[in-house]
């Protein structure tokens, strides 16, 4: 008897477990729907073409124009840009911590890019707008010196921490064999990691390139503070823009629920998290493969 | 000879990004001592904003409170969903299909930007349910926005815990669920209390969910739930942006860094002390 009432308690244990678990990892399509939902009179109003390429963001005018190529256009350079700054950075410092560092500077690095990711992005923007924007004014003589391209450079240390925590994870997944061998041959410490350990890491160290561009894309307070919030549509890097985050950050509170303004929004908002999305799938992809050692 | 060359011109590439990543972080935290130390007394931190316009004198007082206000209640709203969905992952799950489907929902989850999550709520607590911006509101982004965090760091440091211990037990006859809370658990703690620190510091920092959700320019920040609140980070993109008090902007900016970092040293020294544990 005493064993049955276990058995059953053990049952019950298990059952909670399950299905709290089940429920909250549904909640990420709770939200999807929830989204998609509130932006359905987008959709089918204007359609999927007519607001991804439509270039003008007027959701007040009679009749609105929603279109929002120009932030699509903006995101796409704030979070490009960012990696274009990032990568040589990140990978620099993955292979110098896994192969070059001495020891005890190695174990100040490590804890130091942890306290880097540990920092807010409302302080990075805070500071890449009163210290970076600030010199671009002075030294290029700007009127005001928000851009694309500061946003990018603020991101690009934002995203850092990312890129080496997990390119320096794949670097040392490569199998020892490799390296004895490469300084059995005579080979130097530079040619072995470059030609051989970063080409064996590659798939891992892409990985971690894709995932900071997912990161890079949904930022939203460095960018809003940076990019310079205008709606028209950035010709390069050094123009304004309106990532798609910041549009949704600054205009949210100012729509009345149910008009076509806070529909956009959502549409937007939709179109952000399945550009996110897409790019961890691909990442996942990616990662199924090279685990199956192809 | 030209080989020497690239070499070197390598080695200095390396050894650049490397220390540049120090140099980065000892840059920011030295400017922002510089900055906005002169301006940190007892008066900031305790008192309300003052001046005209509001923020040019005065303290912080209520973005701190309403800062501790909301990461205690995404703690208190995720803290269980997070805790038990780990378990499942580790002790129950494992391998199976369906734990395979969650974890791939929980990494999803992870990379969902949290102005996403912002407005989901602001949609379903703000405008749906009625709450308006409020603590409440912000709590509920918050916690979503943790929840990924919680799972993995919690699933990882119940992994870590030796097999040989459940198998030990469960050899014993010791049911499932007396191992996982008087032996897996004591022996993850120190790793899952990391990851819950991580996780508030994590909250304390963000602004965009909130800034759709439950901030406000000025609030008493009394913890009533459905009342906005004011919070740490939103002051400070205040502060900067409405072009009211620099001085002040640097130093909420330094004690947000500080107290972020604080938590964060706090969660590396139980992960390294879980390390440790784990070794033996």
């Amino acid at each position: 008897m005493i064993y049955r009432g276990l058995e059953l308690k053990e049952k019950i244990i298990s059952s909670i477990i399950i299905s709290v678990a089940t429920v909250s990892s549904l909640l990420l399509l709770a939200m999807l729907i929830f989204i998609l939902r509130e932006s359905w009179p987008i959709w089918s109003q204007i359609g999927v073409s007519g607001f991804l390429f439509g270039s003008s963001w007027r959701p007040l005018n009679t009749p609105p124009e929603i279109g929002i190529l120009s932030m699509i256009v903006s995101t796409m350079w704030v979070a490009g840009g960012a990696l274009l700054i990032a990568a040589p950075l990140g990978f620099g410092c993955a292979i110098f911590l896994a192969e070059f560092a001495p020891r005890p500077l190695a174990a100040i690095l490590r804890p130091v890019i942890n306290m880097l990711t540990g920092i807010p992005s409302v302080v990075y923007g805070f500071l890449g707008a009163a210290v970076l924007v600030k010199f671009f004014e002075v030294k290029f003589d700007l009127a005001s010196g928000e851009s694309l391209f500061a946003a990018s450079l603020i991101l690009a240390i934002m995203v850092i921490p990312f890129i080496v925590a997990n390119s320096e994870a794949a670097l040392r997944l490569v199998a020892p064999e490799y390296r004895h061998a490469g300084i059995a041959l005579g080979v130097s410490r530079q040619y072995l990691t470059l030609r051989i350990l970063v080409p064996l890491a590659r798939k891992g160290m892409l990985g971690a390139l894709v995932l900071a561009f997912g990161r890079a894309m949904g930022e939203t307070m460095a960018v809003l503070m940076l990019a310079g919030n205008t709606l028209r549509l950035p010709g390069s890097w050094f123009d304004k823009g309106e990532p798609l985050s910041a549009l949704i950050a600054l205009e949210l509170g100012s729509t009345t629920p149910a008009g076509s303004h806070y529909q956009a929004l959502f549409a937007a908002g939709l179109v952000l998290v399945l550009m996110v999305i897409a790019v961890n799938i691909g990442i996942n992809l990616l990662l199924n493969r090279l685990q199956k050692g192809g | 000879m030209k080989k020497a060359i690239t070499d070197q011109l390598l080695l200095g590439w390396f050894w650049v990004s490397g220390l540049l990543i120090l140099v980065i972080l000892l840059a920011i935290i030295i400017y922002l001592i510089w900055r906005g130390g002169p301006f940190i007394n007892s008066g900031f931190i305790l008192e309300s904003p003052g001046g005209f316009p509001l923020g040019t004198e005065g303290g912080i007082f209520p973005a701190i409170k309403g800062t501790l206000w909301l990461i205690l209640l995404a703690l208190v709203i995720s803290i269980v969903p997070g805790l038990l969905t780990a378990i499942y992952l580790s002790e129950y799950g494992r391998s199976g299909r369906l734990a395979e489907i969650i974890n791939l929902l929980v990494q999803s989850m992870a990379g969902i930007p949290s102005i996403i999550i912002g407005l989901f709520v602001y949609a379903l607590g703000v405008v749906t349910l009625g709450w308006g911006i409020s603590l409440l509101a912000g709590g509920l982004a918050l916690a979503i926005m943790v929840f990924p965090v919680i799972v993995v760091s919690s699933r990882d440091a119940l992994l870590a815990v030796d097999e040989n211990y459940r198998l030990v037990a469960n050899s014993l006859g010791v049911s499932k669920s007396y191992t996982l809370y008087r032996v897996i658990f004591p022996r993850a703690v120190a790793g899952i209390t990391a990851g819950l620190l991580l996780a508030l510091g994590y909250a304390a920092g963000a602004t965009a969910p909130i800034m759709v959700t439950a901030a406000a320019v000025i609030a008493s920040s009394s913890g009533a739930l459905l009342e906005p609140v004011m919070a740490l980070p939103y002051h400070l993109y205040i502060l900067f942006n409405e072009h009211i008090s620099m001085n002040h902007a640097y130093a909420t900016a330094l004690v947000l860094v500080g107290l972020l970092l604080f938590i964060n040293i706090l969660a590396l020294s139980l992960s390294s002390l879980q390390e440790r544990i784990n070794r033996h």
